[in-house]
């Protein structure tokens, strides 16, 4: 082996680990990173959706004077639930604000209802209407833990897919585009209003 | 000269590789785990934090959960929840692959309280238990001041939701 071959042979190792190191790797990781995050998002409003038909159930009978918002908030959650965002979607704003305004609307109409139970003593004594009532404070806390998550990831992404070195692989290998993070139409209406339970 | 010129790019490459990596740091928590009773409000007395430390010990021995009591003297204007995730995550309360913490969070000057859950006891203690447990067991002794007394009894109801894990974990 000549020196010239021992020569090449070093570069080609420090080209590898350079290119290995400058995007190849850690786009789609960070990539990863957000998409997983953003499952955990849709994860955690699905289980908020999941806990309204109990919720409505608790109520009738005991508020049909109601059933106006039930309606309301009935129909805002057939279609926050038919408003899916796939991971492959993450780069379009307009699904995203579809998405987000659904559930607002639906986190609006659920603050409502729930206000208005507050004049059904009935309503507030129910166990299952308690236990209903910290699930879903539960849940708003964590759709707002995985938003914040997910917001994080993107900007991690985001970040990695516009600086050096990183970008190079981004731009030329993996035709990166950045990530939308999740913005709630109106400033907390992804989440309920908690009502204060002490008042009564 | 070519050549040159190539391999000094790819050791640019590398050096900018190795300042991209740097991972920053995590921010400091609100509050030191000093241990696990976390008294930082100062309401409870030594003999009391003394017991609870074994209590909490024997906890982990006999379920592998790992609870921390802390008490805070102000959530400097932020939510308890966020306040009470921020610092089982940073404390890293819990076995990382279990994810079993749970961090029983008291601000008295705010009059809040908070159990934290962590993600693999979510089925051991709902929300709803959790509820019951603040509402029955701790908000009643605070009300007249005992925290010693709310904590204990929390600690125990908290204690049986979690009494039938180790058999689970084992496996």
């Amino acid at each position: 082996m000549t020196l010239k071959t021992l020569f090449r042979g070093a570069f080609a190792a420090m080209a590898a680990l350079s290119l290995a190191a400058c995007g190849i790797n850690s786009v789609p990781a960070a990539e990863e990173n957000a998409k997983a995050k953003w499952a955990d998002v849709e994860a955690q409003f699905q289980r908020r959706a999941n806990l309204i038909p109990n919720l409505v159930e608790v109520a009738q009978g005991a508020a049909e004077n109601e059933r106006g918002i039930l309606t309301e908030v009935t129909e805002a959650r057939a279609r926050a639930t038919s408003i899916n965002v796939s991971a492959e979607d993450l780069n379009d704003p307009a699904k995203l604000e579809e998405f987000a305004a659904a559930q607002g609307q639906l986190g609006q109409g659920l603050g409502r209802l729930l206000a208005s139970f507050e004049a059904y003593p009935q309503i507030q004594s129910n166990q299952n209407f308690i236990a209903l009532q910290s699930q879903l404070e539960g849940t708003e806390n964590r759709i707002a833990v995985a938003i914040r998550d997910y917001n994080e990831a993107v900007r991690q992404y985001n970040t990695t897919i516009r600086t050096f070195p990183d970008t190079i692989g981004a731009n030329i290998i993996h035709g990166a585009e950045p990530l939308v993070p999740y913005s709630a139409v109106t400033e907390g209406a992804e989440v309920a209003p908690s009502i204060d339970m002490t008042s009564n | 000269m070519l050549r040159f010129a190539v391999t000094c790019i790819a050791a640019c490459l590398i050096a900018g590789c190795a300042a991209g990596a740097e991972v920053a740091e995590a921010p400091e928590p609100a509050l030191a785990l000093t241990g696990r009773v976390v008294d930082a409000a100062d309401i409870l007395s030594d003999a009391f934090e003394r017991d609870l430390t074994a209590d909490l010990a024997q906890l982990e021995e006999d379920t592998l959960v790992q609870l921390v009591v802390a008490t805070t003297p102000g959530l400097e204007g932020r939510t308890i929840e966020g306040y009470a995730l921020e610092l089982g995550n940073a404390w890293g309360l819990g076995d990382a692959q279990r994810n079993d913490g749970l961090l029983i969070l008291v601000a008295p000057n705010e009059r809040l309280v908070r159990i934290e859950v962590g993600l693999g006891l979510e089925e051991a203690i709902r929300d709803e238990e959790a509820k019951i447990i603040i509402d029955s067991s701790i908000i009643p002794h605070f009300r007249k001041g005992g925290f010693e007394a709310g904590i204990a009894a929390s600690v125990e109801a908290l204690a049986r939701e979690v009494s039938h894990l180790p058999m689970e974990q084992a496996a």
